[in-house]
């Protein structure tokens, strides 16, 4: 594939990767040297951290508060409502303890290409029998149902699975094995514990005996007799005479003893007697029906299966890592690697979340609970609270520009291109902008960097009548900037003329501006490899605004001094953050 | 859709704000609902002709009401970009084939030479180019569909997610500040006979 033409970009800094900013308020009154140390250092966004706090605009939340950003990293979640991604029903977090993180319904995923699956009689291959159209039950079926893809038309029978009812997919697979034999769940297994031990003659123990012996120990049959071994170990006190009892039994094999003894010796020197006593205290399971499972090193039949079969029959490592883990399945030496014991994979349960600001604990996102419902309660985006920056080649016809200039063109080296940002003020008060960018970009190629006006006022975004018309810039890269130019100055470009300290163009509540550029060259005196990503045009860029907030119904935040008495009183804000402008690539000679 | 008026022009602008380019392949208008302000660009197919065989027992016992024939139902300030085509999905039901509506949100972006088959399509979506939708796929709103994907027949895809690949995978989320980037408003200006001027 071509690569990607180059588009700009704005990342913003979340000021949480900045330790001091996130201490407490008391400690951030007093100014240090340390904090004076900090405003002198330049953002350098190639740093190996800096890719873990930018963010473009849209990612970023807004803490009304605490009058900051706050990031997708820094922001804590809270899981409002967990439901299915393909049914779309809410899942109680009642059941997702008992039943798990995944669908229970009939919502499954292809164990090959991950596709959905659907339920389909196995004569007509025709979806006309999937879960939509449950009223044609009524026609009879001699057949039974299976799931099948519809994107790479596997369908469980080749697993040799077939249901009996469209309905209730995951409960009826839960007792089916591939190749279509039945096994027991944990709750049947148990009943009929119960029911032999109820009984209680010998001949019943033998049978249950049997009939375990006879089980494939799949793993959560294993787990089961496990733990009613070792529950009967904790519950016997007299349980010393086992087959490990001669091996440094030192009196200390019974569990009740060994918890006095340990508690005679709470925080002393006891690892000695410890190991000892455990060794005596709790014996291991010895036959498969305690849980014991010896392990087949023979593989001498997988060998051989695998020399027989054709590489699209083995399993993919992402086909094994997506499935789910199957209590059904053969424990450890049985895992899968053939196609044939990939199971279908019931669908992963997906979230809403709500998210606190980190550092006062209110709410700055809170979606509706309802699955459906695409609205928030509380949504305080980044975007509607700072100046969105955009960002566009600009094309100075004439001798002193250059002469043509595409996004997807790459920079020449030493070459002056000029850029022509545009910060859009989305709050409804005028704000003053103050830039700042280092004179070099970090990094091993220093690229010359001009910006003509640093400081400007934009006006505010007031119109409530223009609030109707107000575009969205960011939907796409095609329409930036096409509309809310009421006041857009019309003429030919080529009566401008770039000077210094003064904006480039001005509208409703936005201005643009022009940065210099001048791309480093990118040759090394050694000869050396250009690093990943280094022929990238990245200028760092710290953004200061400010404004005159209205102090009435705000209690928190009040800048100490300007006080709280006078209600028609403005108060002067300020948000100061580092953001990264990708302009370009350099191109390489 | 018939209006005549606007001799001139690569599009046909209707009263509710509809721009149907001319080398728009529209077949079956009459089963074609367009809610208003959608734009649709030269090459585009709709196939309006694909409707309903069977009527559902629901409708046909309502005595008198005339059959709801509609095909392809797409709300306001949606984006069929060149070469676009809108498919109703078809299927068996009860014995025989029938196709079923097709029914998309409002502003939906569907863009280059993409291929819907969807059952139905949320407001809010953005699918990308080249991208093909699988028959009586649903996908919700506020959902991205990145270029080149092939979502799977059947496959529902929920609000806010991103997804790519062949067959689709969920691969992100929606952020939160991201939802007024499916705002389609702006886009509906730029295109037509009198276009708003391109952006400074």
């Amino acid at each position: 594939m071509a690569p990607l033409p180059f588009s700009p970009y704005t990342f913003i800094q979340c000021p949480c990767s900045d330790s001091t900013l996130l201490a407490r308020p008391a400690d951030a009154k007093s100014p240090t040297g340390a904090d004076a140390e900090e405003d002198e250092r330049t953002f350098d966004p190639r740093a190996p951290r800096s890719n873990y706090s930018l963010y473009p605009l849209e990612y970023l939340l807004y803490c009304e508060d605490c009058h900051q950003i706050r990031c997708p990293r820094c922001v804590s979640e809270e899981i409002a409502t967990y439901y299915c991604p393909s049914c779309l029903f809410e899942v109680p977090s009642s059941n997702l303890k008992s039943e798990g993180n995944r669908c229970t319904r009939s919502c499954f995923q292809c164990p090959i290409c991950i596709g959905p699956l659907s339920v389909t009689t196995q004569e007509t291959r025709h979806p006309d029998a999937n879960l939509l159209s449950a009223d044609n039950a009524a026609t009879p079926h001699s057949g039974g149902f299976s799931l099948t893809c519809s994107y790479c038309h596997w369908s469980s029978t080749e697993i040799g699975v077939d249901f009996d009812k469209p309905n209730g997919i995951h409960a009826q697979l839960a007792k089916i094995r591939n190749g279509g034999e039945s096994r027991l769940t944990a709750k049947e297994r148990k009943e009929r514990r119960k029911e032999l031990s109820h009984r209680g003659d010998s001949a019943a123990a033998a049978a249950a005996r049997e009939e375990i012996e006879e089980q494939v120990p799949d793993l959560e049959n294993q787990f089961a007799n496990l733990k009613s071994f070792y529950n009967s170990q904790l519950a016997d006190p007299t349980a010393a005479d086992n087959g490990l009892s001669t091996l440094g039994d030192l009196g200390f094999s019974s569990p009740s003893s060994l918890s006095r003894i340990m508690n005679l010796y709470t925080g002393g020197k006891i690892s000695d007697n410890k190991a000892k006593s455990r060794l005596g205290a709790i014996r291991e399971a010895l036959t498969p029906e305690e849980g014991l499972l010896v392990a087949n090193l023979d593989e001498a039949a997988l060998i051989s299966q695998l020399h027989q079969s054709e590489h699209c029959d083995t399993a993919s490592m992402a086909q094994i890592t997506s499935q789910p883990p199957n209590l059904g399945e053969p424990a450890l030496h049985g895992a899968s690697r053939f196609t044939s014991s990939l199971r279908p994979i019931p669908h992963l349960l997906r979230t809403k979340r709500s998210k606190r600001c980190p550092v006062c604990r209110h709410i700055i996102s809170k979606p509706e609970p309802k699955v459906q419902t695409t609205r928030f309660r509380i949504r305080l985006v980044a975007g509607s609270y700072i100046p969105s920056i955009s960002i566009k080649p600009l094309t100075l016809p004439g001798p002193s520009g250059s002469s043509s200039s595409n996004p997807s063109d790459l920079l020449i080296s030493l070459k002056p291109v000029h850029y022509l940002l545009t910060f859009k003020n989305p709050i409804f008060e005028t704000i003053k902008v103050t830039l700042a960018t280092p004179a070099a970009t970090p990094g091993r190629f220093p690229s010359k960097v001009t910006v003509l006006c640093p400081q400007f006022d934009i006006d505010a975004n007031t119109d409530v009548w223009d609030e109707a018309l107000k575009d969205n810039d960011r939907s796409d890269k095609s329409s930036r900037n096409s509309g809310g130019t009421t006041r857009q100055r019309r003429g030919t470009e080529a009566g401008y003329q770039l000077e210094v300290g003064k904006i480039w163009e001005r509208g409703r509540n936005w201005v643009s501006i022009v940065v210099e550029v001048v791309p480093a060259s990118l040759r090394l005196e050694d000869g050396g490899m250009l690093r990943e990503d280094e022929d990238i045009l990245e200028i760092p860029m710290f953004v200061r605004i400010e404004w005159e907030a209205e102090n009435a119904g705000d209690d928190g935040g009040i800048v100490p001094g300007a006080g709280g008495k006078d209600k028609d009183q403005k108060e002067k804000r300020e948000l100061a953050y580092w953001c990264v402008l990708g302009l370009g690539k350099i191109k390489q000679n | 859709m018939s209006s005549r008026r606007a001799p001139r022009g690569e599009y046909i602008e209707t009263d509710t704000g509809n721009k149907v380019a001319r080398k728009a392949t529209l077949v079956g208008t009459q089963n074609i609902m367009l809610g208003g302000k959608t734009v649709i660009q030269p090459e585009v197919m709709i196939r309006g002709d694909l409707i309903r065989s069977i009527q559902s027992s629901t409708s046909s016992s309502a005595a008198g009401a005339p059959p709801n024939n509609t095909a392809v139902a797409i709300g306001r300030y949606c984006f069929l970009s060149r070469g676009a085509c809108l498919r109703p999905p078809g299927r068996h039901y009860k014995g025989a084939f029938t196709y079923m509506p097709l029914r998309i949100g409002d502003h939906v972006f569907v863009g280059l030479g993409s291929v819907i088959q969807a059952a139905s399509i949320g407001s809010h979506v953005h699918i990308g180019a080249r991208v093909v939708v699988g028959e009586f796929a649903i996908i919700k709103d506020y959902v991205r569909v990145l270029d080149g994907t092939v979502v799977p027949p059947n496959m529902v895809v929920p609000s806010f997610t991103i997804i790519a690949g062949q067959p689709a995978r969920v691969i992100g989320e929606v952020p939160e500040g991201g939802h007024e980037a499916f705002e389609l408003r702006e886009l509906y200006k730029t295109v037509g006979n009198n276009p708003h001027p391109a952006p400074s």
